[in-house]
């Protein structure tokens, strides 16, 4: 092992995912460099092709699990790393893609591609939680790459990371947006989402996405028959809700109750 | 209904108060048009203040129309400013000292506020004041008060029945009425609040202004009610602990804090510690509210880990503990929990209900 001298070494692993949460890592800009004279950047093959062996002390995965290979991956990820953290909505819910477990696999297996026969998939797009314990999880669709820098500098210097679970909405109000739901009438899923990303959509006048995955104790059946008061649809309804974190586990338990 | 002296004038009259304000080096700050609705922030000149801009507030519906009508609580109260959303509290050097901020305020002027923003000031007093909030007592040391009295309350007001409004009564520097487009009625409610009237050209109000002022504030007043009333109000709450009504509510809730964040008076917080890079750390005061679902989790524990739980201590706190804990309700009746709350709850119309239940038995 080459370990730089007191040094914690950093890996980041990509499964199945854009590679946008990664990129919000390289974004960090001077505060990656800063970060560097504590931090050894040990295997980042967004960034760097000089790929070291572990162990590691953290583990920042990114991208959901949906292939044989991922599975095996994320396990030995877990053994060679003393602090796991799934990053984005991918790797804490499974992601976007998660959505194509809700419909039949072969039949997406051959919308998709050419010889479905050829491809080697899990049949469900899953969390990394579902295979391995994981340490700390953030979401977002990116990750928000100041709470990212967050948790690495409360992992520096060695405590429990501390994140609020709570609602967007208090993160919105406290910046001092107007909400879309009451001045507008559009809908929003800031009231069932977790902070963590500036209320960013909602800063920009629209409505939030739920990107960044269920707050702690959400609502999603209120805020469905808000939806339906401002005019939705329910099945309009459901398919916001369902959006990139449709796999986490409040948002199936509210769909399968929802959609019946 | 005023005990102290009424002066009339022209609409010109309350500009050259606000020019006199500003020329006297106060920065102001109040209603103006932003992001669609009406807000507070820092006036540059008195044109900003949308007169002739009304709002329709109803419950979970936010909407300004410029055909006219009166604005009425703005989007955010004076809880912005003298006890903002974020605060630094300390800085922890890599030397393990403290560094505390030191707050310096400038002269601040609220301009055109409305009573109920006013009783929150009073209530702030009491809660952050009497608890030695440094930012809130410096900044607080600095305010002149000029409130706008409402003669058009909103669907959503009940100043009326929380005995906040439409009047201000006491706590200001200067109280001024829109009677009209162009009559303006000015009193005055401290030293310097006389020392600013001085400035302007007013001539005492006549008994016809005056009957008609009393008329236009005795409508408001019948407008702006809820549907209980404040007598025995704790002890019915306090009767009607298990109310259903509590467990409807929850159905409808989101559990979002909406209302805790747009609340005047809603005050609690959370702290959070962070470390930086080059060893230091901050102490951070964050916007928090009882219907967080942390709010209430404590080591080894959770007391009110059920929505309905927490929408119902909120309901208790205002209108029951508050008056044990600071001496008044804790709330002021400017409906802004109603206004704000995307799930449209009406917070008048959830008590109601309560109280009723217990005439029921």
């Amino acid at each position: 092992m080459s370990g730089e001298k007191n040094k914690v070494r950093l890996a980041v692993f990509k499964l199945t995912s854009c590679s946008g949460c990664q990129q919000q890592i390289i974004d960090l800009g001077d505060q990656l460099l800063a970060l560097l004279d504590r931090i050894e950047i040990a295997y980042f093959l967004e960034a760097s092709s000089d790929a070291k062996p572990g162990p590691y002390d953290v583990a920042l995965v990114e991208g959901s699990v949906s292939t044989p290979h991922e599975e095996e991956l994320v396990k030995k990820i877990r053994e060679n790393s003393r602090i796991v953290v799934s990053v984005g909505s991918c790797a804490t819910y499974g992601g976007i893609q998660a959505l194509r477990n809700w419909m039949d696999f072969e039949e997406v297996k051959k919308a998709v591609y050419e010889k479905p026969e050829l491809i080697e998939a899990l049949e469900k797009s899953r969390p990394v939680s579902d295979f391995i314990d994981v340490d700390y999880a953030i979401g977002g669709c990116p990750a928000n790459k100041l709470q990212l820098l967050s948790v690495l500098k409360q992992v520096l210097i060695g405590r429990r990371v501390y994140q609020r679970g709570e609602g967007l909405c208090q993160e919105c109000k406290r910046k001092g947006n107007v909400c879309v739901v009451v001045a507008k009438g559009q809908p929003c899923l800031g009231p069932i989402t977790r902070e963590g990303c500036g209320a960013l959509c909602p800063s920009y006048g629209r409505g939030c996405y739920g990107c960044f995955g269920p707050m702690v104790d959400p609502q999603p059946g209120a805020l469905a028959r808000r939806f339906e008061d401002l005019g939705l649809s329910r099945e309009e309804a459901a398919l916001r809700i369902r959006s990139i974190t449709s796999w986490s586990e409040p948002v199936r338990r509210f769909l399968e109750k929802y959609e019946r | 209904m005023f005990s102290g002296s009424l002066y009339s004038g022209e609409l010109s009259e309350l500009r050259k108060l606000f020019e006199e304000i500003k020329a006297r080096g106060y920065k102001i700050i109040g209603p103006r048009l932003e992001d669609g609705v009406i807000r507070l922030g820092e006036l540059e000149g008195f044109d900003e203040i949308p007169y002739g801009i009304g709002d329709i507030q109803k419950p979970g519906y936010y909407r300004v129309r410029a055909n006219g009508g009166r604005f009425r609580s703005p989007l955010d109260s004076p809880k912005r400013i003298l006890y903002p959303p974020e605060l630094t509290l300390f800085r922890l050097t890599r030397d393990w000292e403290l560094e505390r901020p030191e707050y310096e305020f400038e002269a601040t002027a609220l301009f055109g506020i409305k009573p109920c923003d006013l009783a929150a000031i009073g209530i702030m007093d009491r809660v952050q004041g009497e608890l030695g909030d440094e930012y809130f007592l410096k900044m607080r040391e600095k305010l002149l008060i000029v409130v706008e009295n409402c003669v058009e309350p909103s669907e959503n007001c009940f100043c009326a029945t929380m005995g906040t409004g439409p009047a201000a009564s006491i706590g200001f520097d200067i109280a001024y009425t829109r009677l009209d487009d162009s009559t303006i009625l000015f009193q005055p409610g401290s030293d310097l609040g006389v020392d600013l009237l001085g400035e302007l050209t007013l001539e005492p109000a006549t008994p016809d202004q005056i009957e008609t002022l009393r008329k236009a504030l005795l409508k408001a007043s019948e407008k702006a009610r809820a549907g209980f009333r404040l007598e025995n109000l704790p002890d019915m709450l306090e009767l009607n602990l298990e109310s259903e009504t509590y467990r409807e509510i929850a159905e409808r809730c989101l559990g979002c804090a909406n209302c805790n964040m747009v609340c005047p008076t809603c005050f609690c917080f959370d702290v959070i510690d962070e470390p930086e890079l080059d060893g230091s750390a901050r102490r951070i005061r964050v916007w928090d509210g009882c219907h967080s679902y942390s709010y209430a989790q404590v080591a080894g524990g959770h007391f009110r880990k059920d929505l309905w739980a927490r929408y119902r201590h909120w309901v208790l706190h205002k209108f029951v503990y508050w008056l044990r804990q600071f001496g008044s309700f804790g709330c002021v009746g400017c409906g802004r929990c109603i206004t704000w709350c995307p799930a449209g709850i009406d917070l008048r119309e959830v008590i109601s209900k309560v109280v009723r239940e217990v005439g029921e038995g």
